[in-house]
């Protein structure tokens, strides 16, 4: 139950903070340890050893959501070239993951 | 996609002429015997990985388990391979699709088509893949007997998934696209909105049976005593159990009301 990742995009960081979330976006700056990506608005994230990121890739981020709203990195997924992916698609299923959020995950706070 | 391909090996016409026996050659391996009558009622659904953890399981030895109170049988649902477990039976794959994570078994024997010596599937770690199988209980664990497991293609599968296991969970909920807030299919909306907007207001939040039922009794001529559901069943070509539980829905909901005696209605219209 507790195992559940629920995706979001930057504009849900603020309620999910302190929790393991998911993240779709496209990656935009990569520097070092730290790198920003594009998931509905710009997200600072801290990458760890395993993360190579490719700039204007889309990547699933999986990691928890810190104090200052950036992500600090679990594990992570190149989904490939950005324009692959269809983002409209994602925002869809963002939205639809906490609209109906019984099916997605538990609501515990 | 070829999804056409992997339905037609779970369903209920595809292999009867193979084996003229009635039983499906494709099935589970680990599937007792006296499987043959039930095929009738098999049906796929796309899930998320919550949604298998919550269904109830409404006896110990029941086949089928209740989600979005309709008996399930196989599911389908995408998502990330969190660990590979050989065992002498088996394949134990852990996935994750965000909403939870369930273990996914795939029987050896089953596997004996494909080459030796090599993960046929190549399915590895932290690889996303599409899932077909049966949710199953052993004790108080469940796991997914799956006849399939296949890499995905293409990553908008995943999305696919979820918005198509949304648009299930809430047609089953709430009935067809119109008043339930839709994302997916635009026409649908359309289409479905066409349809008489008092009936709407009156009908939302009721299972699409309970739909079928109201349908048959507004448009069957009728006396003023209205439609016994014996009729109804025989119209809508539903069981008379899943006739009487649509009525007790649209009873609760106080659209129609029984009238000479508990099993024959009318809608009630002011």
């Amino acid at each position: 139950m507790s195992e559940s990742t629920p995706r979001i995009t930057a504009q849900y960081l603020e309620q999910f903070s302190h929790q393991t979330v998911r993240l779709l976006g496209k990656v935009r700056q990569l520097r070092g340890e730290q790198a920003t990506i594009d998931a509905g608005g710009n997200v600072s994230i801290y990458l760890n050893r395993d993360s190579h990121l490719q700039l204007n890739h889309a990547v699933e981020i999986i990691g928890k959501v810190q104090n200052d709203l950036s992500v600090r990195v679990m594990a992570c997924t190149d989904f490939g070239p950005e324009n692959e992916i269809d983002f409209v698609a994602a925002e869809a299923v963002v939205d639809a993951t906490h609209r109906y959020r019984e099916i997605f995950y538990e609501k515990d706070t | 996609m070829d999804y056409g391909n992997q339905y037609s090996t779970t369903s209920y016409g595809a292999g009867g002429g193979q084996n003229g026996g009635g039983f499906m050659p494709g099935s589970q391996s680990d599937s007792p015997g006296g499987q043959k009558g039930k095929y009738g009622k098999d049906t796929l659904r796309p899930v998320t990985v919550k949604q298998l953890l919550d269904a109830p399981h409404p006896y110990p030895d029941a086949e089928h388990f209740m989600i979005d109170d309709q008996e399930t049988t196989q599911v389908t649902f995408v998502g990330q391979v969190r660990n590979i477990s050989q065992q002498t039976t088996n394949v134990t794959y852990k996935v994750d699709d965000g909403t939870g994570v369930v273990e996914v078994k795939v029987w050896v024997d089953s596997e004996v088509m494909n080459e030796d010596g090599q993960d046929p599937k190549k399915v590895t770690e932290q690889a996303y893949v599409r899932v077909f199988g049966r949710l199953k209980v052993f004790g108080n664990k469940r796991h997914v007997g799956a006849n399939v497991i296949r890499p995905i293609q293409d990553f908008n599968e995943i999305s696919y998934h979820l918005l198509e296991a949304t648009v299930v969970h809430l047609q089953s909920t709430r009935g067809a696209p119109g008043d339930a807030k839709a994302i997916t299919n635009g026409a649908a909306n359309g289409a479905a909105n066409g349809m008489s907007t008092a009936a709407s207001a009156q009908l939302a939040g009721v299972s699409a049976s309970a739909r079928k039922v109201f349908e048959c009794l507004r448009n069957s001529p009728q006396t003023n005593e209205g439609l016994h559901m014996q009729d109804i069943a025989i119209q809508v070509n539903m069981d008379v159990q899943a006739v009487m539980k649509a009525g007790e829905e649209l009873l609760g909901n106080g659209v129609i009301y029984t009238t000479i005696d508990d099993h024959t209605w009318a809608i009630m219209d002011m």
